[in-house]
């Protein structure tokens, strides 16, 4: 459908983006001074930039990073552990939501376990980890997935648990199978916390793994994170947490990216 | 005398809970016969949800016995469209779940979406249509699967007063030129003359009949008229008393 806005109308539009406009220029714009402020700060000697660090400095320990080929490499093997730890705590997470909404009984006598659980700091299995896993990427793939599958699971059953019983009610008057109240009303209604989930464990995902590499890891980017604190490198250590946030913020985008698919297909 | 589609005879119902038992019906009898539009009211909480319950199978009775003939098609108090579907898939749910789902009964649905009104919102989503409509494409779905006995749980209380008016009047034309049978819940007096056949009055909780009237409008059929006539509120007055008794 093609509409003709009237003035107002346009006028209202036009207010819209010329804020949104703003919001990015005040948004760049802080970017830039904590960025300024920051190279000042040791430019001038103001603090040790030993202990602070400075973008400049960042900026020449990614370079010297990538010029000797083990930039790509760290990143690599931390985002390579995160998304396989991702996925498998996210399809486990929900093939495990989906047993626990079939079997009531099931589900009460989980309960107590799920809950411990949940309450446990995963990295207080640390020193078990290392001993089942050893010290490569399984160990941390598997503390990701420990991290992020409880999450999962807790999300997606509280999502499937809240149908709407009126409408189960409108199913089973069709005779329709517990395997089809599942497919047809149980999983759609589920999709909108789906999505919120993916989001919380893209940041589940990120805690898991880089928690893992400060236990056991030679590579990646929580290695090069403890280990520029070990020697006192705080280029390193800052230049490290700096690529994590873009990989982190890249990642929660694709999400998004997602939703906007899905939503848009489930509309058309 | 017209087959008997549903009868209960003599049901009870009990709930059971951790926190205790509820009898939401004591000694229930009657029945519908085909082609019978039938209202039944009742005060709040005695009970009608169960009986439509009983009545679609959803729950079998604690003694006594409900026989059905044929297959039943639910409508609930408010439409339960499912809004990630467009109108036109909101009504081929059942044949979906009944497995029924054939081109010719989706030809025959869509026919009668178009028939009444619905023709150019097949491809909407729900929450594009106003409650009136909604509640009409709730109808529709409930009828795709041709079900010998509607069971209507007040279809029209989540709507406001003009809607509907509107909407009863909509359904009732449809019910009636669909020639289905129809047993319809209501705690509305007014609605229940304006609709029905019959009327039968339940009593409070554990609910049974206590009154049955067979209504006289003759040939009259659409509520508005009916609203108008003198017999109306007669009736209205008698099932008042009986219904606060
Ligand atoms: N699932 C249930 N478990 C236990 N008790 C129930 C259940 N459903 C209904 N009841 C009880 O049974 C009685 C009858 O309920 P029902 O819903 O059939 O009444 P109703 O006449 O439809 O009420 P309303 O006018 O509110 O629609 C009520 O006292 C209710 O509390
Ligand atoms: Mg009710």
């Amino acid at each position: 459908m093609k509409h003709e806005y009237s003035a107002e109308h346009r006028k209202y539009l036009g207010k819209r983006k010329r804020n949104l406009t703003l919001v990015w220029i005040l948004r760049l714009g802080l970017l830039a001074l904590i960025l300024g402020v920051w190279e000042m700060i040791a430019a001038l000697g103001w603090v040790d930039p030993f202990l602070t660090s400075s973008p400049s400095r960042i900026g020449k320990t990614i370079a010297s990073l990538y010029l000797d080929g083990s930039l790509f490499y760290h990143i690599g093997v931390t985002l390579l552990e995160t998304m396989i730890g991702f996925v498998i705590a996210v399809v486990g997470g929900c093939v495990i939501a989906l047993a626990l909404w079939w079997s009531e009984t099931l589900r009460r006598v989980l309960e107590p376990y799920i809950v411990v659980l949940n309450a446990l700091p995963k990295i207080a299995l640390g020193p078990l980890i290392i001993i089942w896993f050893g010290t490569g990427s399984e160990a941390i793939v598997f503390m990701t997935v420990l991290v992020g599958i409880i999450v999962a699971t807790l999300h997606m059953l509280s999502a499937f648990l809240a149908t709407d019983n009126n409408k189960i009610l409108l199913l089973r008057s069709m005779g329709a199978s517990k395997f089809q109240i599942l497919r047809k009303l149980v999983i759609p209604s589920s999709l909108a916390s789906f999505i919120s989930m993916l989001k919380v464990n893209v940041g589940m995902a990120w805690i898991g793994s880089i928690m893992g590499e400060y236990i056991v890891s030679r590579a990646g980017l929580g290695y090069l994170i403890v280990y520029g604190g070990q020697v006192f490198k705080l280029d390193l250590v800052m230049a490290s947490t700096c690529i994590l946030c873009v990989l982190a913020a890249g990642m929660y985008f694709l999400v998004v990216l997602l939703e906007k698919l899905i939503v848009k297909d489930a509309e058309s | 005398m017209k087959n008997e589609i549903l009868r209960f005879e003599d049901v009870t119902f009990t709930y059971h809970t951790r926190r205790g038992e509820t009898t939401a019906a004591d000694g229930l009898t009657f029945s519908v016969r085909e082609g019978e539009f039938v209202a039944i009211i009742g005060p709040s909480g005695c009970g009608k949800t169960t009986l439509l319950s009983l009545a679609a199978g959803l729950l079998s009775p604690s003694s006594g016995t409900v026989t059905r003939s044929g297959s039943c098609g639910y409508m609930l108090q408010k439409d339960e469209l499912f809004h990630w579907r467009n109108i036109e898939k909101n009504i081929f749910l059942p044949l979906e779940i009944k497995r029924q789902n054939t081109a010719e009964r989706r030809r025959q649905a869509l026919e009668l979406a178009k028939k009444y009104g619905l023709g150019e919102f097949l491809q909407s989503f729900p929450p594009q249509l106003s409650g009136g409509m909604r509640q009409r494409a709730a109808l529709i779905r409930t009828l795709a699967t041709e079900p010998d006995i509607l069971l209507l749980d007040e279809p029209f209380s989540a709507l406001d007063y003009q809607t509907r008016l509107n909407v009863c009047e909509d359904v009732s034309s449809i019910i009636r030129s669909e020639k289905k049978t129809a047993l319809l819940i209501t705690h509305d007096i007014s609605e229940a003359i304006s609709l029905a056949d019959r009327v039968l009055v339940l009593s409070p909780r554990p609910t049974k009949v206590s009154h049955e009237h067979e209504l006289d409008f003759g040939e009259e059929t659409r509520p508005i008229k009916r609203r108008e006539m003198p017999q109306f509120s007669t009736w209205f007055e008698l099932l008042w008393r009986e219904l606060n008794a």
